[in-house]
């Protein structure tokens, strides 16, 4: 049995519904991007999962940590989950850590909340996870306030916090796109070494598609609430087939291709408020058919590999042989 | 062909901090850029947060006066700013910021916004505004019906557009554009982009675009500089600076950007911290990060100068020669 497992996970804030059930299994010590622009759901997914939204939301659905349910469950149950054994890092390091509390004190908050170190125990073990998180000379650090460390290392704190409770998965929430490309480049190796070392299983929330596919062993794409493709990373990128991950990968210039124009997907994402009926998608899509407006397709696993949500996929293959196969299928 | 915009080593430093005695410390946010822009090309500069991109697209307008050095317009010195010279000249130089929100007034609606400069510099009014603004929102990809919204209303990317727009209403000829799809979405970014691709194409615009986003400078740029601490440390082609970096940093910073479906593979990580343009290291800004830096690099600044044919600001580039030619 999956480690976390998440079905059918809806959310609405103020009658206008954010998540369209959700269903996604994340195994012990997997790495699972969440791709998708802004809006679609991917943030709310876990903040939803781990009880961190406003009390307006209204939430339906299962999450489950080795098959205890956390939907609904009371607030003390959900502390012992939160921190200890999901645990979350996100996008702006500098607006998550106190300003005003010195980094130590505020890593040492956390390993007194979940492991109950105190005192000398405490700090030791603080300056040993400053160290793990490539923080140079942390013995003198320990005591200096977030203003005086760069964005970089802040984010390398806020790890280092998120490390404290010995979690069994780290939910990464941008945690590079506010970084400069060498940082980030840093911090994506950090999270990908901790990683191996500690088997904790992570989910990478990005927009950023090279970035999840560096870190992550396979990835989700969602659009306007919902999964519409997951698979492995290196399947995922050699052979897209909802034309929205297609569209995604086309968007993105490279940096070893001549200057082509680039292809974006025409029109915007859609308002919550007004969701089309059929596929979320549909309006933009080049596939789309008179029934792709009326119908929703649902996530279903290809024979292949993978999931898929779309009446009209892309078989844009880029081997012969992957080509042979899907005309068997 | 004289460039239509010309900086000649621009230099910009800031006070920090107050002193009770004597003078207050000083940073170098550009420190020493010579630079210049061809007409009709989209001119990259590229570089982390803190290394003087912004500041120097600031100079090139005239938005700032630089502490030395000076910016030349098609051969003539910049007119002292606040001059009639000067406003007459800023009406064919415009700004585009990151933020589109931003830069927007919120209660006015996007036409009035579109049609403000145009009624500033006394160019039209009425009717005949109108029917430039409407233009202006065709050319940008806006429909009529938005006429009458309010900024709110708008998505990022129709936003952006409005700015765009808006910077295009006094035919300027030539356009900084500052992380301009920095905070869109991918598949937004791409419309933006390609609009500004239409724009220098069919209507010969001259763009400096400055982004950390490398793979849109490739893209869009038919040059690129790279910048470090204040200076140019690398200057060519886009195709060649990004296909064959040369400089120590750029080589980092293009193996930095993970690609779709490759992992963690051959990447140069840097150690060490993002540059502190007020602990601007002796010699070579890049030393203390730099793989291949030894001892005289840490004595001495690379000039940005030719080596095998291209531009770069690095002591290493020199000693290559012989170690190739042998």
């Amino acid at each position: 049995m999956a480690f976390v497992s998440i079905r059918d996970l809806k959310v609405s804030f103020d009658g206008v519904q954010v998540l369209h059930g959700i269903g996604l299994d994340i195994g012990r010590g997997e790495a699972v991007g969440l791709v998708g622009e802004s809006g679609c759901g991917k943030s709310v997914t876990w903040l939803a999962a781990l009880s961190l939204l406003p009390a307006k939301a209204r939430i339906s659905g299962s999450v489950r940590i080795d098959g205890q349910e956390l939907i609904g469950a009371p607030g003390p149950e959900i502390e012992k989950v939160r921190g200890a054994r999901i645990a979350m890092i996100f996008q702006d390091p500098s607006s998550s850590l106190n300003p005003v509390q010195r980094v130590g004190k505020q890593i040492m908050e956390s390993l007194r909340l979940h492991r109950g170190l105190k005192g000398a125990m405490a700090r030791t073990e603080a300056i040993r996870l400053m160290n793990m998180v490539g923080i140079p000379s942390a013995e003198t650090r320990v005591d200096l306030y977030p203003h005086e460390f760069s964005g970089g290392q802040c984010q390398r704190i806020m790890i280092a916090m998120a490390l404290a409770g010995q979690p069994d998965l780290l939910i990464a929430d941008e945690p590079t796109t506010a970084l400069d490309a060498t940082i980030q480049a840093q911090i994506l190796d950090l999270l990908s070494t901790i990683r191996r070392e500690t088997g904790m299983a992570m989910v990478f929330i990005s927009h950023d598609l090279g970035a999840v596919s560096a870190v992550c062993d396979r990835a989700a794409v969602m659009y306007a609430g919902k999964i519409v493709e997951s698979n492995e990373i290196t399947a995922l990128f050699a052979a897209p087939r909802h034309p929205y991950t297609v569209g995604l990968l086309d968007a993105i210039p490279e940096l070893d291709v001549t200057r082509a124009r680039l292809q974006p997907i025409k029109g915007t994402v859609p308002d919550p408020k007004y969701l089309p009926t059929g596929c979320a998608f549909a309006p933009r899509c080049t596939h789309a058919t008179d029934f792709c407006t009326t119908d929703q397709p649902e996530l279903k696993r290809q024979p292949d590999s993978g999931l898929l949500a779309c009446f009209h996929p892309a078989g844009r293959y880029k081997t012969e042989t992957l080509t042979r196969r899907e005309e068997l299928v | 062909m004289t460039p239509i915009l010309e900086a000649r080593g621009l230099v910009q430093q800031y006070a920090t901090g107050r002193s009770l005695f004597g003078k207050p410390p000083s940073m170098r946010a550009v420190d020493g850029v010579d630079l210049a822009v061809r007409e009709g090309e989209i001119l990259g500069i590229v570089g982390e947060s803190g290394s003087g991109k912004s500041t120097l697209g600031r100079m090139l307008l005239g938005l700032e006066t630089p502490f030395a050095g000076e910016v030349r317009w098609r051969g003539q010195p910049m007119p002292a700013p606040r001059t009639d010279m000067w406003r007459r000249l800023r009406a064919q130089m415009q700004l585009i910021f990151q933020d589109p929100l931003a830069a927007l007034d919120r209660r006015m609606t996007i036409a009035a916004q579109i049609a403000e400069p145009l009624e500033i510099h006394g160019l039209m009014k009425g009717a005949e505004a109108a029917e430039r603004v409407a233009e202006l929102m065709a050319r940008v990809g806006l429909r009529p019906d938005q006429a009458d919204r309010y900024p709110h209303e708008l998505s990022g990317g129709q936003r952006q557009r409005v700015v765009i727009s808006r910077a295009l209403a006094m035919r300027p000829k030539f356009l900084v554009c500052d992380e301009p799809v920095s905070a869109l979405d991918v598949s937004i970014q791409a419309q933006v982009v390609n609009l500004l691709r239409d724009l220098q194409e069919q209507e010969g615009l001259t763009m400096v675009f400055i982004s950390h986003d490398l793979k849109v400078v490739h893209n869009i740029c038919n040059r690129v500089a790279v910048m470090y601490l204040g200076r140019v440390v690398e200057e060519g082609p886009s195709g060649e600076v990004f296909g064959d970096p040369r400089h120590p940093y750029t080589r980092a910073l293009v193996s930095s950007i993970p690609k779709a479906g490759r992992g963690l593979t051959d990447r140069i990580i840097l150690q060490g911290e993002p540059p502190n343009p007020a602990m601007r290291p002796p010699g070579c800004a890049f030393h203390p990060r730099c793989a291949i830096a030894d001892a005289a690099c840490a004595g001495e600044i690379p000039e940005l100068s030719g080596h095998r044919g291209r531009l770069t600001a690095c002591l290493k580039q020199r000693a290559i020669i012989p170690a190739t030619a042998a």
